[in-house]
This record gives structure tokens, sequence and C-alpha cells, in this order.
């Protein structure tokens, strides 16, 4: 049997759900010039949070998106005025580290109330699947690719035609040039980092009846971020998006075709991170390193 | 008696203290100053780094290189204890230079994600391989490459020791200057005459060397490795978190803060060990309220307070006939 | 009639270094003011001061009568205090169109949107010509025009240029002039830095000369193009009449 359209397949709906995952953390950088390192943690309160609304109050978690992605801008709305706006115009190593301690604290809040424990969320949908073709669908993939589709072309929009996501861009390009044009910049900030975690807490949501729900899910998440935002050029949502059917295609391909493929598939966004600044520091799509 | 002949005495008891400790303390002692030791040398590995304005998140990849290293060249080619140290100070030192030489000119947040990638790469790559490292289910020392507790502890405290004099000794010399033109601006520096790239392989190969070694004695010390305890993230967050509460960019804020992290590791643990996760959600926190409300750490609120209290005294002592 | 800008006593600087110091000026309502002085002197410290990226340490901006010094930018320009920054600072991946539209930002500007989008385009056709090409794949004058008429988009009460002409050919200098004149016949109350002192006092009604963070001299257009510093300062000679003709002519 031919594999090439099962691995394309595959390597299409995984790319869908990275865009989601790192969209986020683009959004983040590009306007505020901060990698937030406890966007990871953010991914797993959503699965969490979609965990919960299922197992307590038998809430699908695609009905209780909605609910959650508003409650994640909520809390990075918070963390950012009672933590990050205060790091904005310090140095590299402060914006790091606090972000880093911000991380391990909520990962480990996450341990204490609910402990180390690995769940996973079973819906109905969760284990269905049916063939295409040669093709096995996973529904579940399927579902996640869909509402991952929706959300980033809806942000996409949202940054390109309303006046709030023209003036986010104009913040990210020039926030002087911003402010004289009477956007308020400090709020856009805030709003920013708040679109930014609610992001993550929906790819948190969609993964929920994927994978398997740990406290530590949110690190290797976040890494794989880092590579697809570095890879498309930090600051660039289209690079962003390109970055992601990088990842999601070399990953898949490479769990197909090399022996012991799905161990080495994780290595490959750490072999991108290390290409990639050091050949071409500016990624895909993106503006300058600043050296 | 001025500030400097008190560091240099604080300075020598510590090391007394330290090297003594092994000798004639109690078990229980003797695991503290182990402790206490090895994340010295990882802080003041971590700042002489930091120090050079390299940022790095990656220190478990020295760490658990030196343990396999360790490891590896006991059980395969059968070298004794100090040689394999030798061993992994060596590939600590040639990783270091050689990140060093491939991270190129990157600043910032783009090296700090580099040392990153380098330390989940390696971990990758210690699952990935088996047959070497044992893969996932770890592998053991061979008990008869073992050298006895007492040399394993004296061994780290060497160690400790050896990375403060070095850490003095720059601190005493004109590099420090160079640290800090290094920290402020690279293309500044490089006018001074100090070459950034070479400058940095000598401070990563340093620095690398010593976190390297610091892995393979805790591999001796604990007999087994696997490649979530050898690049866990925690060493990573250990090693800058001491010196963040302690002092950034300063000789004894390290060392300072590394004593600090242990007690209020063993505090909590004792406190609250019950509760799982509850000592790192604490460094976390610390992390967090010391960048926002103690941005020079201990020592630089220790000092503030001498000074305050100086600044009140003063007066009193000059209205004395 | 209270003016429709007043500094008083403003003190200011980055840092440890001040750059202004005591400065105090007025605009009337429908006044063109322009703002003199060589490198450094302050002027565009100035319309920082007053457009609110910079907080003055000492001192008031009165704005129609109400100090507005702790006033955040953004709010000064929904006030109607509108900059043409120094150095044009377009954004550069959007569209002119764009950069117009964020230029309207404020909500009182977007209800005129329309309505101000004629007007530019009227008084800049290059602009309309232009208006999907990328701010920044433009020329310097053309992204001059951009940054006055993306100003201009906020229906500013005050509008504020820095520098205007600089690194712009002779002739398109006459076109932005041409401009700003015809914007000010609506009334606008206009505060504009120059170097070119030949070409601002042409259009100002009157000028403030800042040396050294101090105002220096300050009068009507006439009285500045006699004033001696002013020759001085920008000529560094005293010159004659003829001399300063022959500039003219040139």
């Amino acid at each position: 049997m031919d594999l090439l359209p099962q691995v394309f397949s595959d390597a299409l709906l995984l790319a869908g759900l990275y865009t989601l995952m790192a969209v986020g953390l683009s959004l983040g950088f590009g306007v505020l010039r901060i990698i937030n390192f406890a966007q990871g943690e953010m991914i797993m309160l959503g699965a969490y949070g979609a965990f919960w609304g299922l197992t307590l109050l038998g809430v699908d978690p695609i009905i209780s998106l909605p609910v959650l992605v508003v409650a994640g801008f909520a809390l990075g709305w918070l963390i950012f005025r009672g933590f990050v706006a205060k790091v904005l115009d310090a140095p590299h190593i402060n914006q790091i580290l606090l972000t880093f301690g911000l991380a391990l604290a909520i990962q480990h809040i996450a341990i204490i109330l609910w402990s180390g424990n690995a769940r996973s969320a079973t819906t109905a949908y969760a284990t269905e699947s049916a063939f295409v073709g040669d093709v096995l669908v996973v529904y579940s993939r399927l579902i996640a690719f869909a509402i991952a589709t929706i959300m980033v072309v809806a942000l996409i929009a949202w940054l390109r035609w309303s006046e709030t996501g023209r003036a986010t861009r104009a913040v990210a390009e020039n926030r002087a040039a911003a402010a004289l044009m009477g956007i308020d910049v400090d709020r856009i900030y805030a709003m920013s980092f708040g679109v930014s975690c609610a992001l993550s807490v929906a790819t948190g949501v969609v993964v929920s009846f994927i994978l398997t729900i740990t406290p530590f899910m949110g690190f290797p998440m976040l890494i794989k971020s880092i590579a697809i935002v570095i890879l498309g050029g930090l600051g660039s949502i289209a690079g962003t998006v390109i970055g992601a059917f990088v990842l999601a295609f070399s990953e898949t391909f490479v769990s197909y075709y090399v022996p012991d493929g799905a161990g080495w598939a994780e290595g490959i966004a750490f072999l991108l991170i290390i290409g990639i600044l050091i050949l071409r520091p500016r990624g895909i799509l993106g503006q300058t390193v600043e050296t | 008696m001025n500030t400097r002949t008190f560091g240099l005495l604080l300075g020598a008891v510590v090391l007394i203290v330290i090297l003594s400790i092994p000798v004639f303390g109690s078990p229980s002692a003797v695991d503290i100053t182990f402790r206490t030791c090895s994340l010295i040398a990882l802080a003041v590995s971590w700042n002489l780094m930091a120090s050079a304005g390299l940022i790095s998140l990656g220190h478990s990849a020295f760490f658990g290189l030196g343990g396999y290293v360790v490891i590896l060249s006991a059980n395969l080619l059968g070298m004794p204890f100090w040689i394999s140290l030798i061993a992994s100070l060596a590939a600590g030192a040639l990783f270091g230079s050689g990140l060093a030489l491939i991270t190129g000119r990157l600043r910032g947040i783009y090296f700090a994600i580099t040392t990153l990638a380098a330390s989940e790469g390696l971990r990758v790559i210690a699952v990935m391989l088996p047959a070497l490292t044992g893969g996932a289910k770890g592998a053991f020392l061979d008990a008869k490459y073992y050298p006895g507790t007492f040399t394993v502890n004296m061994g780290m405290s060497l160690a400790a020791a050896v990375t403060c004099l070095i850490a003095w000794r720059m601190s005493q010399s004109r590099i420090h200057y160079a640290f800090r033109a290094m920290r402020a601006n690279e293309g500044a520096a490089q006018m001074l005459g100090i070459y950034p790239l070479k400058f940095r392989c000598a401070i990563m190969a340093v620095s690398g060397a010593v976190a390297s070694l610091v892995g393979g004695i805790e591999a001796f010390h604990g007999g087994y490795l696997d490649p979530a305890i050898a690049f866990d993230l925690h060493i990573t967050i250990t090693s800058q978190i001491a010196p963040i509460l302690g002092g950034i960019y300063t000789l004894s804020g390290p060392i300072i803060g590394a004593v600090a992290t242990v007690f209020i590791g063993d505090a909590t643990r004792l406190s609250l060990g019950h509760i799982e996760g509850v000592s790192l959600l604490v460094f976390g926190l610390i992390l967090v309220f010391s960048i926002l409300y103690l941005p020079q750490g201990i020592r630089g609120g220790l000092s503030d307070l001498w000074r305050r209290r100086s600044a009140t005294a003063e007066p009193t002592k000059m209205a004395k006939p | 009639m209270t003016p429709i800008l007043e500094l008083i006593n403003i003190r200011v600087g980055y840092g440890q270094s001040v750059v202004l110091q005591d400065v105090s000026l007025n605009l009337r309502e429908g006044e063109i003011v322009c703002l003199l002085g060589a490198n450094g002197a302050g002027k565009t410290t100035t319309t920082r001061v007053v457009s609110g990226l910079l907080a003055p340490w000492a001192g008031e901006i009165r704005y129609a009568g109400e100090n507005i010094a702790t006033v955040p930018a953004h709010k000064r320009v929904e006030l109607g205090i509108c900059l043409s920054p120094e150095g044009r600072q377009v954004f550069p991946n959007f569209s002119v169109y764009e950069n117009l539209l964020l230029g309207s930002f404020s909500k009182k500007a977007r209800l005129r949107r329309t309505e101000m989008f004629d007007e530019v385009y009227g008084l800049f056709p290059r602009l309309a010509e232009r208006r999907k090409q990328k701010a920044g794949l433009m020329s310097g004058g053309e992204q001059q025009m951009l940054a006055i008429g993306r100003a201009l988009m906020g229906c500013p009460k005050l509008l504020m240029l820095d520098e205007p002409s600089l690194g712009l050919g002779p002739k398109i200098i006459i076109d932005v002039y041409e401009a700003v004149a015809s914007i000010a016949k609506r009334g606008l109350s206009i505060l504009f830095v120059e170097q070119n002192v030949q070409a601002a006092l042409m259009i100002a009604h009157r000028g403030y000369v800042l040396a050294n963070g101090h105002i220096a001299a300050e009068g009507t257009s006439a009285e500045l193009r006699s004033s001696p510093l002013v020759q001085e300062a920008f000529l560094g000679k005293k010159p004659s009449r003829q001399d300063l003709s022959e500039v003219h002519r040139a």
C-alpha cells in the first residue's frame, strides 16, 4: 500500500494544530518583543479546563471552548498587568527569567491541584475514525484541525481588517508612532498578551481530546512553538503558518520513514531551532535578529 | 574592617568549611554540603556566562553530558574516578566552546533559546541511542568503579572550591571589565580590543567544563543516569535561581544564593514535602519575585541595608568630640 | 482669547541631561508658528512634549486653557493634537491607505473618515495614486506627504510638523509648503519645526528661536527675518540685506 497519502493527510492535520499552537507565541512576540515561556502552561491549563468540564460537568470540550478562551484571555490580561508589564523595558534576562518563573509556578500549582497523573478527555468522537479511500482519518484530529483553522483565520482577519487588529500591528511596528495615532499602547499590549494566552488555551482545549493531559504537557509544546516561530521568522504570522507546516511535515515524514522515527521526530524541533538560528536567523519571513 | 578583607575572610571560612565537612561532618551535614557545593559550582558557572551577557537556559546540557561521559568512560573504558572526571571536564569544555562557535553572535533571547534547544536535543539523543546510554531505561554505573563516599563528597567540595577560586581570580583581574563590556555591548567590546567570539569560547568552555564536572560527580554520587535525570530542566532552573536570588553578576551572589536555595528547598521539603510539586512552585515564585522586587538579589539587598545603617550611624559619630 | 497652546516654563530632558530649560511659548487659534534653532536646540523635544511622548519634568502644557501635562499621548490625539514626527515614522509594512486609516484611529476622527480621505487625497493627489503601495517602498518626499496626511486624518485642531522639508528636493519642499499653507487656511493652528529658515519664515506668522534649550528670540516672521540673532545663528555671519535676498533667490 502506498503510504504517501496517509503521511500527507496526517501531516496536514498536524500542521493545522501546530499553527494554532504557535500563533499565540508569535503574536505575543511580535507585539511585545517578549518570548513568553509560560505559553506552554496556558496550553496545559486549557487542556485541564476542557478535561474538568467534561469530567465534572459533562460538557463537551467543543462547547466549553468559548468559555475557556474568554477565561484564558482574562488570565493573560491579569498576568500581563501583574507581572509582565513591569519588565517591558527591563533587560532581556529579566524578561526571560520572569516568564520562566511564571511557567514553573503555574506548572506546579497544577501538580498540587490535580496531581501529576496523566488523564485523558474521552469524548464520543475521540476514538472514531473512517477511511477516505486508503487514508485513515481520525475524527478527533479532523475536528482539531477544523477548530484550529477557524481560529487562525479569524485571528488573521481580525489583525488585517479590524480597527483594533490594525492598531495591534501598528504597535508591533512602531510603538511611538502608534501612540501618535491615538492608540493606547498599554491597552494593546495587555490585549495582545491576553489574546495570545487565549489562543494557547484554545490549543489546550483542542489537544485535550487527542493527547494525554499532564501538568508537564506544556513545555514540549512550548519548545515546538518556539521552533515554529523562529522558523517562520519572529513576529510574522504568515511565517508562523509556514513554520508550522514545515515542522509538521518533517516530523510526520521522519516518524513514518525513519526507523524509530517517532522518537527522533521529537528532536526535529530542536534541530530546526539550532539550524535556523545559525544559518538564517531571520527565519523564512521575519525581521532581522538583533545581535 | 573594610568590605574587601571581610569578603576575603568570609571566602576563606567558606572554603575551610566545605573542605572539612567531608572529613569531619555527620552524614546529614555531608549530604547538605554535597548538594550545596554542587549548586555553588553550577550557580557560579551559570553566573559566569550571564556576566558576559550569555543567558543559559541549557545548563542541564552540560550537566547531563558530564554525567554520561563519566558513566561511559567508567563502564566501557574502565577509567578510574579522577580520569573519568577529567574526561567529563574536557567534554564540557569542548561542548561549551563548540556551542559558542556555532551560536556566533546570537544574543539575548536567541542565544537563550539555542541553549535550551541544545539541552533538549541532547536529551532526545540520549533516549534514542539505547546501545550507548541505556536509552530511556537509563544506565547504572558499574559498582566496581564507585570510589567510595568520601572521595565523591570531597570531589564535589573541591570542585566548588576551585570554581569559586577561578571566579575570584577573574574578578581580581582586568577580565571583569571585559565581562562588563560584553554584557553591555559586544560591538563596543570589540572596539576595546576584546575579540567577542574568542571571549565567548573561553567563557563557555570554562562554564561548560564546571557544569559538566558537577554532572560527572553527581553521576558517581547517584550511580545511575537516565535522560530525564541527566537533562532535567530542574538543573537549569536551580542554577539560575541561585545567582538571581543571591545577586547576579557578583562573586559572592551565586554562593549566597546557592546556600539560600538549598536551605529553602530543604525547608519546603521538610514542612510541605507531603504536597507534590510544592518545592518547585516555591522556586518559581522566588524567581518571579526576585526579578520584580529584588533585582540585585540578597547580596544587593543586604548592602543596601548596610549602607542605610551606616548612613544613619554616620552623623552620631561625627557629633562625638 | 485663550491661546490654543501655551507652554509655561517647561523643563525636560533625557536621563541626566536637561534639554529644555524654562521654555514658554504660545499659539493662538489659526496661527502658524515655527520653531527655529540649530541641531540639538530642543525643537523636536518640544514637539515630543506637546504630543505626550515625553513627560515634562516641570512646567505646564495648557491646551485650550487646560493643563494636559499628565494626559497620555493617545488621549491628546483625541483632544485634537496631531504630530507628524521627526523622521516621518510611517508604518513601512502598511499600505498608504492603511497608514491613513491608522491616522484616523481616534473615535472622533473615525466618524469623519470619508471626508478626511477626500481632503487628504485632494491635498496630496500623489497619495491617492499610490494608495495600495507599501509605505516603506516610497520615496522620502512621498513618505513625508504621507506623514502629514496621516496627521491630518486625525482631525487635528493643533497640527505639529517636525521638519516637513527634511531630505526633500526643492520642488517637493514647495509642494509641501503649499499644502501646509492651504491647510492653515481652514483655521487649523500649526506649530512646525524647521531648519530651513527662509522657507519657514515665508509661511509662518510668528516664530520662536530655540538655542541650547532656551527661547533665545521670538517675534513675527518679519521681525525674525531682520533679527541679527537669527541671521547670525543660521547663516554663521551677519549678512547684509543683499546676502539675504541672494539666498532667497537661490
